[in-house]
Formats: structure tokens, sequence, C-alpha cells
């Protein structure tokens, strides 16, 4: 099930990511986040994860290393 | 490029669809120019943070050699160097520039805006009254970039001005990816070809914004850092992470931090490079 997760991370990476590259400030970056949080947690609460990640990946927060745990 | 049709797509649409409408129905614009409209008032939406993102990012250049050497140490290991540029942003208090969301955020009004000029395609010209044109040069907004001659100027302006915003807003210290990012236009124009005038169109003004945004900031904020930043002088970590999303990671980061406690000795040099500077 969660391979449809690393699917869609995929498909974001060979378009819409390759077309604004940006270096995420986190590490891991959003993308990888993603894919391990799905793997990890399931599609539900991976995604869900995933998503908390992206907002907090704005240009107010102070970025780091923030693994999925 | 296919994209599968799920709720979620034509509900953007509909939303694209209402503006577009709105812009062409209410103020008078004809279609083209009812995208670059829209185009503008998402761009004015994401103002607030791209200011701040080429706020840090004039930041982050001053920061520039210390991050090159941090490149250098861990040459061969992209993760690890990533880790320790992060382990530097960290200590000195560095916001790094780049985040994901404000590019996600332009990802669904692309999306919406493709759907909405498929279906102009495909519906009979009396749903839409009022001409496709735009500027005289593009026959219709709705076709393929490449069925009219007119197109090809349009993606020649695309390339340029993507060119031009990449080199403002590409948040990378790393040479070789700037090198890389500035040239991956002339790669996607390929598949951009393919995508209708429309929304080559949405992507050129959004960039010609971009490089408008670059131009101005430049020249209000004068490179000369804030004098807040010159107290790195500390050799001590910041204690708190502030915020939800700082505190989360403090914790598996700690023995690292002090495994590799040798990354302070590059801040040594640093000192004494950045009385050396040119620049």
């Amino acid at each position: 099930m969660y391979r449809i997760g690393v699917a869609a991370v995929w498909l974001y990476r060979a378009t819409w990511g390759a077309l604004f590259p940006t270096t995420c400030k986190y590490h891991p970056s959003c993308s990888q986040y993603a894919i391990d949080a799905v793997r990890r947690k399931g599609l539900l609460r991976g995604s869900a994860l995933a998503g908390w990640r992206l907002l907090r990946c704005n240009p107010w927060s102070r970025g780091g290393f923030d693994p999925v745990r | 490029m296919i994209l599968f049709k799920i709720p979620i797509i034509s509900q953007l649409e509909t939303v694209a669809r209402h503006v577009l409408n709105w812009f062409h129905g209410t103020l008078h614009l004809p279609w083209a120019w009812a995208i670059v409209a829209t185009t503008i008032v998402v761009r004015m939406l994401l103002v607030p943070l791209t200011v701040k993102q080429i706020h840090s990012m004039q930041n982050l250049q001053r920061f520039a050699p210390q991050m090159k050497e941090i490149q250098k140490k861990y040459k061969g290991d992209k993760a690890k160097q990533n880790e320790e540029l992060m382990k530097f942003y960290r200590e000195n208090n560095i916001n790094p520039a780049a985040s994901c969301l404000p590019m996600l955020f332009q990802l669904p009004v692309f999306i919406a805006l493709y759907y909405s000029l498929r279906t102009f395609s495909h519906e009979p010209a009396a749903k839409h009254p009022g001409s496709l044109s735009f500027l005289h040069f593009i026959p219709s907004i709705a076709d393929h970039t490449t069925s009219h001659w007119g197109g090809y100027v349009l993606l020649v302006v695309y390339v340029a001005s993507q060119m031009a915003s990449t080199l403002y807003m590409s948040a990378t210290a790393d040479k070789t990816q700037r090198i890389l990012f500035m040239f991956m236009p002339l790669v996607f124009v390929f598949v951009i070809a393919r995508f209708p005038a429309g929304l080559v169109l949405y992507w050129v003004t959004t960039n010609l914004w971009t490089v408008g945004q670059g131009l101005i900031t430049r020249r209000l904020m004068p490179k000369t850092p804030p004098p807040d930043l010159f107290k790195r002088t500390s050799r001590t970590p910041p204690k708190d992470d502030g915020g939800g999303n700082g505190a989360k990671p403090a914790a598996p980061e700690e023995p690292k931090a002090g495994a590799a406690r040798p990354a302070g000795q590059p801040r040594k040099v640093r000192r004494k490079k950045g009385t050396a500077r040119r620049r």
C-alpha cells in the first residue's frame, strides 16, 4: 500500500520537483521524508506526517535535521 | 503529460474556471490576459513568503565560504554533507532560504489552469465567448504551444525568463547545481511545448514576476548584513530550538553534535577568511 505514496513522490520528483528545483531546508528533504514516512508508518499516517512536514517547511521555520521517528 | 483526473482536480479546475470567468466576464479582460491576471493574483498572495525567502537567501550568501568548505569536506557523501550543512545552519542561527511550501503552492494552480485550458480546447467556442488570442501572435491559448509560430516566441521567452528567475531564486550555494538548474529549462522546453500556450503564458508571467521581485528586493535591501548577525562568534550552539518544529529534532541530534565536534574547526578558519575576503 505504501508503494502508492512512494510512487507519488517519485512522480512529483520527476515532474514538478525537477521544474522548480529548490533545496529543502530540512534534512532529509521533504520528499525523502515523505518516502520514509509512508514506508514506516503506512500510507495514511505517513501521508499525514508528510503533509505536516510540508507545512513546517515554510520560510519562517528554522529547518534542520528532522527524520521520521 | 497525462495527469489523472481525480475529484480534487476537477474541483481545482472549477475554481480556476470561475476565476478566469470573473476576470473575463466582470473585468472584460480577454482570456489570455485573464490568465496573466490570475497569475499576478497568485504571486501577490505569495509575496510575504518570497520576500522572507529572498531575505534569508541574502543572509545565506554571507556564509557561502564556510558552506563551501563543508561541501568540500564531505564531497563524496551527499547525505552527510547535507547533515553537516543543517548543523551549521543551526549553530549559526541561519534560516535556510529554500522551503518546499511556496513552490508547492503553485502546483495546484498549474494543474487547475492546465485542465481548464484543456476544457477550452474541447468545448464549443460558444461556451467561452471572446477571443482566445494573445497579443496577435498567438491565435489560441488553448492550442498546443507549437501549433503556431507565435508559440515558439513564447517558448523562447519562457526559457529566458526561467533562466533569469533561477538566477534570482535558486537558493543553493553549490555552483554546479546552480548551473544545472540554469540549463534545466532547455530540457523542459520539449515537454512544455506540448502544453497549451496559455499555460506557458502563466509560466512566463510567474517567471517575470520572480525576476521583477528579485530586482526590486535587491535594490531595496542593501547587501550589507544586519548587525545582529555579527554576534555569531559565540561557540555554543543555540540552546533553545525555538518553535514546535525545532524542539523535536533536538534530541536525536545531541549525540551527533558531540561526535562531530571537529566541525567546529573550520569556523576558526572562517574568521580569518572572513577578514581576508575580498567581496
